[in-house]
């Protein structure tokens, strides 16, 4: 009758089913206050790691950092700095549960932590996300969530296994969370600009870090420093950063794209200390219906910005990140909290309420649009959704080890394969 | 000017030139083709064989009405002509219809009409002289005269998609011919047979090729955008032997009504070919090149249009015969204008306003060159590739 409650309940049922377990196993009969903590493992302790696990401790009680992993300890000391440097009494990382290496992911999976952020580059995600799962674990991943269609299906499938298990997945597409994109978009599917037969998204900027490749790096050490740059890590720009506008469109249009016509190159950006991938797309992109998404992105200094996304109806347009124009023209003047803590929150809630949030497929399915307006750009090819989502472009290196491994060709249209 | 006999001149001996002037013979009754002009003998001659070979009505080309040269355009102008084919790489264009305008002849000239803003100024006064003289002007944009698209896009104008929303036009196609260089040929005589890779001569293929469905978007639209964003890049077609052009364009132009249309061009072997523009609207959509409305007004164009390559010439010819020329000189102006904003935009990585480029002085020209006067001891720097960001 004293069924033992796994960590998982413990944390879902909170304080009532706390106070039962107490009270069973009989040894005290005092009775906890709050919800008991949620123990959090950071895997990735770059920035976005860092940030991830800030904005997590941030966004609710009873949230503490227990257990940090990162293929390089000096990252991870980094982070462990900036973590005991916020002064939150839910940072908690003893050196027992900091862990290093190209495994340091499965040791941190083995503490008993109950939520991970994952927050490497995102070539390893579907290997870490499905050891996370299958851990039992509830992750809160960054986007994208693969590089390639077959980490897709592997996201996929890992993702309808947290759902059977109950374990909840929120993806780092954080206007998702955000209060101006919900209302917005929740009145364009309400019909606010009437259908929409066309939609446009753009992130161009200037130029990112990059990591210099420093005397006795290996190949493989300095490629996963310099991540940006290499497909098989961060999957190009369009789509490790252009994803999130993607997403909104994807989220606004209700449906992926059927297919991708793409120019790209690498124009201005082609020093070797850049990897190989290209520094703009463009993207037309056709949606169910004949209606088409133009598509923008490019990593350039010194050119002109602008990260928007906007969605074209027949009785009106709308900028999905607060305000509708037309005959039902409106704009958002709610309170919006930090989108970036919000996702947190809301994952955390989901999980205490235990009514795990699961937004995997909807992440796979935008980093799969992403991909392919990648490879239409690559080949030079129409690819359709089909295809992209069935094939076996797989960009995984040979092995995860610190040694050679070439840098591929910067893709030629018309002759990649 | 009735049904009296039009003495024609083609100026451009290519490929494209030689074409036109066919085109032009079979257009009407009464069409005489009396002089050529080029800068290479060799180009004169071959088209001049064309002409013969075909054994076409009309051909009455005399060998002291054969101009060859950079002035050749000059002289033929002053040969006795009534209409004047200009057909030469577009950098020239400008010099040319100017001094055919001057000279009070009626003129057909290709697509695109100049390379830069300066020189689309000058088509625009140049222009509106033709206009105040009464002479015909007519340019290659021939889908203006293909009746598939007139109807497609009357149907436009008459609201048969309701308000225009968005819409997209593409001109994506495998690579083009090259001129590679010659023993003894200077730099300049091989830019100008290699012309379409230089950004002084051809404008780059988002002018030279692409202006084609970006008159078509304009036409669609009313009017030519009112912005542009673009990227756009040379990634495959690289290498001196390819100039200074680049082989992708991507541009969002944005008109005055708001609504915005996404225009793709490259020039890559192997890759995805399409060309074409679509329009959407509040109650459906329209697409030009295939003659067709989707929606309430659901149509689609049946039957066979002429030859619209020999229906610009009917349309100048009649329009001169009736005593009423037509003049597009404006249109492609603009048209061209429309694709030298797209350029830039990708060129330079900046947003980038029509009333800006309408204005600017950017000139194409290579410092080096006088074009009125063009010798072989003049060398014309290639510039490099633009890099978007970084000034040239």
């Amino acid at each position: 009758m004293a069924r033992r409650i796994t960590r998982r309940e413990f944390v879902r049922t909170g304080s009532a089913a706390a106070a039962a377990a107490t009270f069973l196993s009989g040894s005290s009969f005092s009775l906890p206050r709050r919800a008991p903590a949620l123990r959090v493992g950071l895997v990735g302790c770059g920035g976005r790691g860092k940030g991830a696990a800030e904005d997590c401790l941030r966004s609710s009680e009873g949230i503490e950092i227990v257990a940090l992993a990162d293929l390089f300890s000096d990252r991870l000391e980094d982070a462990r700095g900036f973590l005991a440097g916020l002064g939150h009494e839910g940072v908690r990382v003893e050196s027992e549960r900091c862990f290093s290496g190209f495994d340091a992911y499965e040791k941190l999976l083995a503490t008993d932590v109950d939520l991970v952020i994952l927050a490497t580059p995102p070539g390893f995600r579907p290997l870490h996300f499905e050891a996370a799962i299958a851990a039992g674990k509830n992750v809160f991943m960054e986007k994208p969530v693969a590089v390639d269609p077959p980490g897709i299906r592997r996201v996929i499938a890992a993702g309808e296994t947290a759902r059977e298990k109950g374990l909840a997945v929120v993806a780092g597409t954080q206007r998702r969370h955000q209060a101006p994109y919900v209302e917005t978009i929740r009145r364009i599917h309400e019909g606010a600009i009437g259908r929409v037969v066309s939609a446009r998204c753009t992130w161009n900027q200037g130029g990112l870090w990059k990591h210099d490749r420093r005397e006795g790096e290996s190949d493989m050490e300095w490629q996963v420093r310099n991540w940006l740059y290499f497909t098989w890590l961060s999957g190009d720009h369009i789509v490790e950063q252009h994803v999130h506008n993607i997403d909104v469109v994807i989220w606004a249009l209700g449906a992926p794209p059927v297919s991708a016509v793409a120019v790209g190159g690498r124009q201005v950006r082609t020093d070797p200390a850049y990897g190989h991938i290209y520094d703009h797309f463009a993207v037309d992109f056709e949606f169910p219906g004949g209606v088409h998404a133009t598509s923008f992105c490019r990593q350039m200094p010194g050119t002109d910005g602008l990260i928007a996304e906007r969605i074209v109806g027949t009785e009106g347009e709308s900028d999905p990140a607060g305000s509708i124009e037309g005959a039902r023209a409106w704009k958002f003047e709610g309170k919006s909290r930090n989108p970036y803590v919000q996702e947190h929150d809301d994952l955390v809630a989901s999980i205490r309420a235990g009514r795990p949030l699961n937004e995997a497929r909807q992440v796979a399915q935008s980093t799969l649009a992403a991909i392919l307006g990648r490879e239409a750009a690559y080949t030079g090819k129409r690819i359709t959704w089909d295809e992209i989502a069935t094939s076996d472009l797989d960009l995984t290196p040979r092995a995860y080890a610190f040694g050679p491994l070439e840098v591929p060709p910067v893709a030629r249209p018309g002759s990649a394969s | 000017m009735a049904s009296e006999e039009i003495r024609v001149g083609l100026v451009g001996c290519g490929s494209r030139g030689t074409g036109a002037a066919e085109d032009c013979l079979k257009s009407a009754p009464g069409i005489r083709l009396v002089a050529l002009a080029d800068a290479f003998s060799d180009r004169l001659e071959r088209s001049r064989r064309y002409f013969s070979e075909q054994r076409l009505d009309g051909l009455d080309v005399a060998d002291e009405r054969c101009f060859v040269g950079y002035d050749a355009y000059r002289r033929l102008i002053e040969s006795g002509v009534d209409l004047v084919l200009l057909a030469t790489p577009p950098g020239f264009r400008p010099l040319h219809f100017e001094a055919a305008i001057a000279a009070g002849k009626h003129v057909f000239m290709e697509k695109p009409v100049a390379v830069d803003p300066v020189g689309v100024r000058r088509i625009l006064a140049a222009g509106e002289q033709a206009r105040e003289k009464e002479l015909g002007v007519v340019a290659g944009t021939l889908y203006r005269h293909d009746r598939k698209f007139q109807e497609t896009i009357r149907r436009v104008h008459d609201g048969a998609i309701g308000d225009i929303r968005a819409g997209r036009c593409a001109y994506n196609t495998g690579t083009l011919w090259r001129h590679d260089r010659k023993p003894g040929e200077s730099d300049l005589e091989w830019q100008v047979r290699n012309w379409y890779y230089f950004d002084w001569l051809s404008g780059d293929h988002i002018v030279e090729q692409h202006v084609h469905t970006l008159d078509v978007m304009n036409w669609a639209m009313g009017g030519p955008p009112v912005r542009a964003i673009a990227t756009g890049g040379r990634q495959v077609r690289v290498g001196p032997a390819h100039g200074n052009i680049y082989d992708h364009f991507a541009v969002d132009y944005e008109f005055a009504s708001g609504a915005h249309v996404l225009s793709l061009c490259r020039q890559i072997a192997g890759a995805h070919g399409e060309v074409g523009a679509w329009f959407v609207g509040t109650k459906g959509r329209a697409a030009p090149y295939s003659g067709r409305i989707e929606g309430e007004s659901a149509w689609s164009f049946e039957g066979k249009a002429p030859n619209a390559y020999v229906v610009e010439h009917t349309d100048l010819v009649r329009s001169l015969r009736e005593g009423k020329p037509l003049n597009e000189a404006r249109q492609i102006a603009e048209s061209t204008l429309t694709a030298i904003l797209g350029r830039e935009a990708a060129y330079t990585g900046k947003s980038v306003a029509w009333e800006e480029m309408l204005a600017s002085d950017l000139d194409l020209t290579p410092p080096s060159l006088d074009l009125e006067s063009l010798a072989d001891r003049m060398v014309p720097e290639v510039r490099p590739v633009p890099m978007p960001g970084v000034a040239r």
